[in-house]
């Protein structure tokens, strides 16, 4: 005979009076740090120093000492010059442009890059971007992220971030998945698992989706842009709250409290540190890899052929009139369906050709983050979703990309910069 | 014979499972890490037992995706053993998902994990007294140290069916519902 829920908790009463003695409770450090980290008036500080933290070993460590220092050195002024030297600077032959430069216009003359960005061949920018850059932005990311999990500061932010999250019907744990779609969306749109209902799966795999991006992204934007990292930062901010605001309110369904637990700080362990670190980022270089390659290809193959000179004109009015972004962002907006940092890779590129301003960069950037997730990803929502949900995720998906780059393009009219 | 880990969501099952059977996976210090279930190989009494490592579960009563996971696969593994881990420091609250599971019929082993934040928090529990009233074998643990893993496999074996009368009758007998208070 199965006991009703008030029996078992009868029955526990009884069991736990006979065998669990309560004494009394020290106020140990660990309780003084954990109290500090929950309360608001000193855990908003801490959770700020914190980010900031995190943010400064991110650029420092990942931007300045290994791109800046070693790789962009090692690529552009070695490997790049290798390549075009033991080839003659061959721009005539479609190979040599596929795999290693594929020049640009200059006055009328197609003339050979000086940068990896710029040569957009397999065998440079394919390799530059996840090895030059990439790699050590997302090493950097999980390192800090692994360091936040073992401790057992996330729920502590959680807890903190709960009221805001409420507002646009997420539960403060949603603050996990963010947290980790910033190294790689994927983790993130499986931890939502952990959230109660469809709504709240929904609401949270849409936003990540679209306004959180990867590791990888962000390694890249730093590079080229860190002057704007803020405004970016900024933009998608407003924009996973604004409108994680409205499709709470148009989503049907319920967003119930969930009653998360906290658990203690605790000493993390090198071993599991060591070992988290190597099967992520393994796992990052097994998929992104392959298809940073591919996207070169691809994206070669389409200038070579024309379809992307094609697309460029048909796409362009559109993309002028309604984001105020030039023609040539199609082809960075075909990359990223593959790839997202290589796509930011290939705006690096046009910047460096001087086609854009600076206010176009900007949008590009952050319409390069939302307009479609990953391919990866896509093809976990697939796989998470039901047919309704994806459709519904896909339909708020184009309806955010086109009232938010609209709205970009708006303000920046108004402010005089587009 | 399969065995399963089940308990609360970040009480340590991830961390029972690398110990147990060597492989990686994530322990993360959140609630939630594993919301997928993962299995693994074991050595147990001369020969490879089949290991999953099984979501979180607060209770047997599924709320969200990953509890629905953990029943279908408590469902689908009808001679398993169950490990079931409990924290320590809130033994009450485990000890619910644990009758739970032996209401059921499976054979569990009660594992009281996190014994050092238990002590920490200066909780005392009575072992002996818990094994003889529960029927089945209860071992503390420190999962992440691994303390205690050595007495929690061997005792596997003596895992067997209890019947919740018999438990009833060992805690001394228990009010009905109605005069619950």
């Amino acid at each position: 005979m199965p006991l009703s829920v008030d029996e078992r908790w009868n029955l526990i009463e009884k069991i736990s009076k006979q065998t669990v003695e309560f004494g009394a409770r020290k106020h140990t450090l660990k309780d003084a740090i954990a109290e500090l980290t929950v309360k608001p008036l000193t855990g908003i500080p801490v959770a700020i120093a914190v980010l900031y933290g995190i943010w400064s070993f991110f650029v420092d460590f990942a931007g300045t000492l290994f791109t800046d220092g070693f790789m962009v050195r090692l690529f552009d002024e070695h490997w790049l010059p290798f390549l075009q030297n033991a080839f003659h600077n061959n721009l005539d032959n479609w190979a040599y442009r596929l795999f290693i430069d594929a020049g640009h216009i200059e006055n009328g003359v197609l003339v050979a890059s000086d940068n990896c960005l710029e040569a957009f061949g397999v065998l440079t920018s394919g390799f530059f971007v996840p090895f030059g850059v990439v790699l050590w932005a997302v090493l950097a990311f999980y390192l800090m992220f692994a360091l936040l999990e073992d401790v057992g500061y996330l729920p502590r932010l959680a807890v903190l971030v709960d009221t805001v999250l409420h507002k646009i019907g997420l539960h403060g744990y949603a603050i996990v998945p963010t947290f980790l779609s910033l190294g790689c969306n994927v983790p993130g749109v499986t931890a939502t698992r952990a959230l109660e209902t469809r709504k709240q799966r929904f609401l949270m795999i849409t936003l990540l989706s679209v306004f959180v991006p990867c590791g990888a992204q962000i390694g890249i934007m730093q590079d080229l842009v860190p002057e704007l990292m803020g405004w970016i930062f900024l933009t998608l901010a407003i924009g996973y709250l604004g409108f994680g605001f409205i499709l709470n309110k148009i989503v049907p369904g319920k967003s119930p409290e969930i009653i998360m637990d906290v658990p203690p700080y605790r000493m993390p362990m090198m071993k599991n540190i060591v070992s988290k670190l190597w099967v992520r980022t393994s796992r990052f270089l097994l998929v992104a890899v392959p298809f940073v390659l591919l996207g070169c290809l691809i994206v070669g193959l389409m200038y070579l052929t024309g379809a992307m000179d094609w697309l460029a004109t048909v796409l362009g009015p559109f993309l002028m009139s309604w984001f105020g972004v030039p023609e040539e962002t199609v082809s960075p907006l075909i990359a990223g369906f593959l790839r997202k940092d290589l796509a930011v890779g290939m705006l690096g590129g046009l910047m460096e050709q001087g086609i854009m301003t600076t206010f176009q960069v900007f949008t590009s950037v952050v319409l390069l983050c939302i307009y479609f997730p990953c391919l990866a990803t896509f093809a976990l929502m697939l796989k998470e979703e039901n047919w309704k949900e994806f459709l519904g995720s896909i339909a708020s998906l184009v309806a955010m990309v086109l009232v938010y780059g609209g709205l970009i393009h708006l303000v920046g009219i108004m402010l005089e910069v587009a | 014979m399969k065995i399963l880990l089940m308990g609360h969501p970040n009480v340590g099952k991830s961390v029972f499972f690398n110990r147990l059977t060597g492989a990686k996976v994530f322990e993360s210090n959140y609630p939630g890490t594993t919301v997928d279930f993962t299995k693994g190989w074991m050595r147990f009494g001369g020969e490879d037992v089949e290991l999953i490592d099984v979501p979180g579960a607060f209770s047997l009563e599924p709320k969200d995706r990953a509890e629905e996971v953990a029943v279908k696969m408590l469902e689908e593994n009808r001679d398993s053993v169950v490990i079931c881990v409990l924290d320590a420091s809130k033994v009450e609250r485990g000890l619910y998902l644990a009758l739970e599971i032996i209401e059921r019929g499976y054979p569990v082993v009660v594992a009281l994990n996190m014994w050092d934040v238990a002590e920490d928090k200066n909780i005392r529990i009575d072992v002996e007294k818990l094994e003889r009233i529960l029927g089945v074998p209860v071992v503390p643990t420190i999962a992440i140290s691994g303390e205690g893993f050595k007495e929690l496999v061997s005792k596997i074996k003596e895992a067997a069916p209890v019947k919740i009368e018999k438990i009833i009758e060992n805690a001394g007998g228990v009010e009905s519902a109605a005069v619950s208070g």
